[in-house]
């Protein structure tokens, strides 16, 4: 009996540390005083997966936090914002213009306008990556885009993934957890293969996973079944990118962004080097954002 | 944005009614005409015929629900639409007529019209040769002889003659309803156009469903009212929708509620349908013919040169559209033949697209943000 509750106790233990789970995070620039600003502006992104707030003060960036997004998109934009601003001593009437994002844009209680994540990633790449970008793929919790854009980061022409959430965020979180590796570790790890495998069917999340099982009962190591699922991962977007026509340079934005195994593969299908950035890939679409509520609150002060 | 609010939703009520109740329509006017229904699949059916033997051709078209009946015939990788139109067959949706008929245009619309001759009992049903090449000089010689047959056919399963004068009649009366969508179609030319791409929608296609004279009197009242539409909406970004066959109304409002307006079309449920008239050229069957066969093409019959993309083109300019909405039914060969091309000749002449392909249900929560996206990228650049 006692056995048996052990058995039980360490199978819930095992469950509970959720190997999908990304660390949630936040960051603000102490060398910088928001007080002598003229203007702060700020970008909440709302994704399927994960929520952002960036907020810039003159059009430099002070402070950003990335968390889950809940059910509740007006929550998850609270708490966002409120993370970001915490330790800062400011509060949401400090903030002259926010821009809303994300599929939850429109439920963002404080902001002025919803602007889509495919324009506030091209504005948030371009200042990210410097203005020679011009393709940018955004590896998104839930969807993918291919994005064109000009030398001031405005859309030109973009593409994105329909019918299948194959080649995203959760699809990686759902191999994370299969083979309980840490989902920042999965990239890496998959990038340890002596040899490139073939890749899964990259059709589908569920049957990847499917055949990733039997890969596994068939005795492939880990790091081996992990290749197979970002090289497939890794084709899907690249045929969306070769319908658009990637034009150099090329950048990748998103929580996909940090995983090597993914980028890496991508790279050498397109042959072609990803930009990098000092900035964090996640928060491309809220910096856009708030980059778009700083020129609207300049436009407004004018007017 | 309230701009709905210039527009007095009753001014269409009567268009939006016919679709909805377009059965209750049907039935209503075979009791006051004691005349037969014949449904149609594909705008090449020539209607005049038919209106001259007093039939009421009525579009067969579906109604974008999921549905689980056409499943045993017809393969999964043909078009939603010809789906969509045999399951309102199979559910005893079109009960009420009294034959079918098809034109030749693709096979999977043909797949559905068999299909439905099969499974479900009909007293007449006729295939028309529509000849695909319509760009041969024999064409129109060709179609007048199919058009004697099918005369004949109907002759003898109706058990009288179709007067040459109730011919020239119905040619009037088809010519009539053109010319009135055609004047409506002019006014969305306007800074203000004083109707919605989704209010000519509903125009046009229930123009394929209630008799042209009834619906000829409703233009000409409609074309008094919108000279007094009070046209203060704001027509925000000026689009173009084309492509496949489309009545999707939803997807047209959803648009339309994001600062758009959509100014013209190219779809056989729009300019299509009516762009051409009837020319005569003394011989009533062959004007006839020569009008199917010289109308803006269909992609199927638009080789080897391809029409109409300068069509498109034309289009485009004068009605001064930013972009354009390419759609496709999903898995609609022939216009994905066109649309590489036609992409190719808007964007050169600075109308950008954006492309998406239609199912039976499509998903408007996925489409927003595409559209969204597309009149931030053709909007002016107020946000850099």
């Amino acid at each position: 009996m006692s056995d048996k509750m052990e058995d039980a106790g360490v199978g819930t233990k095992a469950c509970a540390e959720e190997f999908w789970r990304w660390k949630e995070y936040r960051h603000h620039d102490e060398s910088i005083d928001w007080r002598d600003a003229q203007i702060v502006s700020a970008g909440i992104d709302i994704g399927s997966v994960s929520s952002q707030a960036v907020i810039l003060v003159d059009s430099k960036l002070f402070a950003f936090s990335n968390q889950r997004t809940g059910f509740d998109s007006p929550e998850s934009a609270n708490k966002a914002i409120n993370w970001a601003m915490e330790g800062t001593g400011m509060t949401l009437d400090d903030i002259h213009y926010t821009v809303g994002t994300g599929y939850g844009r429109v439920n963002v209680p404080f902001a002025q306008k919803a602007i889509t994540e495919i324009a506030c990633h091209a504005r948030g790449g371009n200042l990210m990556y410097g203005p020679t970008v011009r393709t940018i793929l955004d590896m998104g919790g839930q969807d993918c885009k291919a994005i064109r854009c000009d030398q001031r980061g405005k859309v030109e022409a973009f593409l994105m993934n329909d019918k299948c959430a194959a080649g995203t965020g959760r699809g990686m979180e759902v191999f994370a957890d299969l083979l309980s590796v840490p989902i920042q570790d999965v990239g890496e790890l998959s990038l340890s293969v002596e040899q490139e495998p073939d890749p899964v069917s990259s059709t589908c999340v569920v049957f990847a996973k499917s055949e990733a099982s039997a890969l596994l009962r068939e005795g492939w190591p880990k790091n081996k079944v992990l290749a197979a699922y970002c090289a497939a991962m890794a084709h899907r977007v690249v045929t969306l990118l070769e319908r658009i026509e990637v034009e150099k340079d090329f950048a990748i934005t998103g929580g996909i962004g940090k995983n090597a195994g993914v980028v890496k593969r991508i790279e050498m299908e397109l042959g072609l080097t990803a930009l990098q950035t000092r900035y964090d890939s996640q928060i491309a679409g809220a910096l856009g954002a708030a980059l778009f509520a700083n020129a609207l609150e300049g436009k407004r002060r004018k007017s | 944005m309230a701009q709905q609010a210039a527009l007095d939703p009753k001014t269409f009520e009567t268009f939006r009614n016919w679709r909805v109740n377009r059965t209750k329509y049907a039935k209503e006017w075979q009791e006051r005409t004691g005349g037969k229904i014949i449904g149609y699949f594909c705008t090449y059916v020539p209607e005049e015929l038919l209106y001259a033997a007093n039939i009421l051709p009525v579009r067969v078209l579906g109604t974008h629900e999921v549905q689980d009946v056409t499943e045993p015939h017809i393969f999964a990788m043909f078009c939603p639409f010809c789906r969509d139109c045999l399951a309102q067959g199979l559910k005893g949706r079109f009960d009420y007529l009294d034959g079918l008929v098809i034109a030749q245009s693709c096979l999977h619309i043909r797949q559905a019209f068999t299909s439905w001759q099969k499974h479900i009992p009909l007293d007449y049903s006729y295939y028309l040769p529509m000849p695909h090449h319509v760009q041969s000089p024999h064409a129109t010689p060709f179609l007048t002889k199919e058009l004697e047959t099918f005369r004949q056919s109907l002759e003898t399963w109706l058990g009288r003659k179709i007067d040459d004068d109730k011919i020239d009649e119905a040619i009037d009366v088809y010519n009539r309803n053109r010319e009135l969508l055609w004047k409506v179609y002019e006014l969305r030319k306007q800074v203000s156009p004083p109707l919605t791409g989704e209010e000519a929608m509903e125009m046009v296609i229930s123009s394929q469903m209630v008799d042209k004279r009834d619906h000829n009197a409703a233009l000409e009242t409609l074309l008094g009212q919108l000279a007094k539409r009070d046209s203060d909406r704001s027509a925000g970004t000026r689009l173009m929708i084309l492509g496949s066959e489309d009545d999707d109304i939803e997807f047209l409002r959803m648009v339309e509620s994001c600062d758009a307006t959509f100014v013209v079309d190219d779809h056989c449920t729009g300019t299509r349908y009516f762009w051409n008239n009837v020319e005569r050229n003394g011989n009533a069957l062959s004007s006839i013919a020569e009008r199917y066969v010289k109308r803006v093409p269909c992609p199927t019959k638009d080789w080897p040169k391809r029409s109409r993309v300068d069509h498109v083109l034309a289009l485009a300019k004068e009605y001064d559209v930013l972009g354009a909405i390419i759609m496709q039914q999903k898995f609609c060969d022939p216009h994905e033949l066109d649309n590489p091309a036609i992409t190719k000749a808007l964007n050169a002449a600075g109308i950008k697209t954006l492309f998406l392909e239609f199912d039976v249900t499509v998903p408007i929560g996925q489409f927003k943000v595409r559209v969204e996206a597309f009149l931030e990228m053709l909007a002016e650049d107020d946000l850099f």
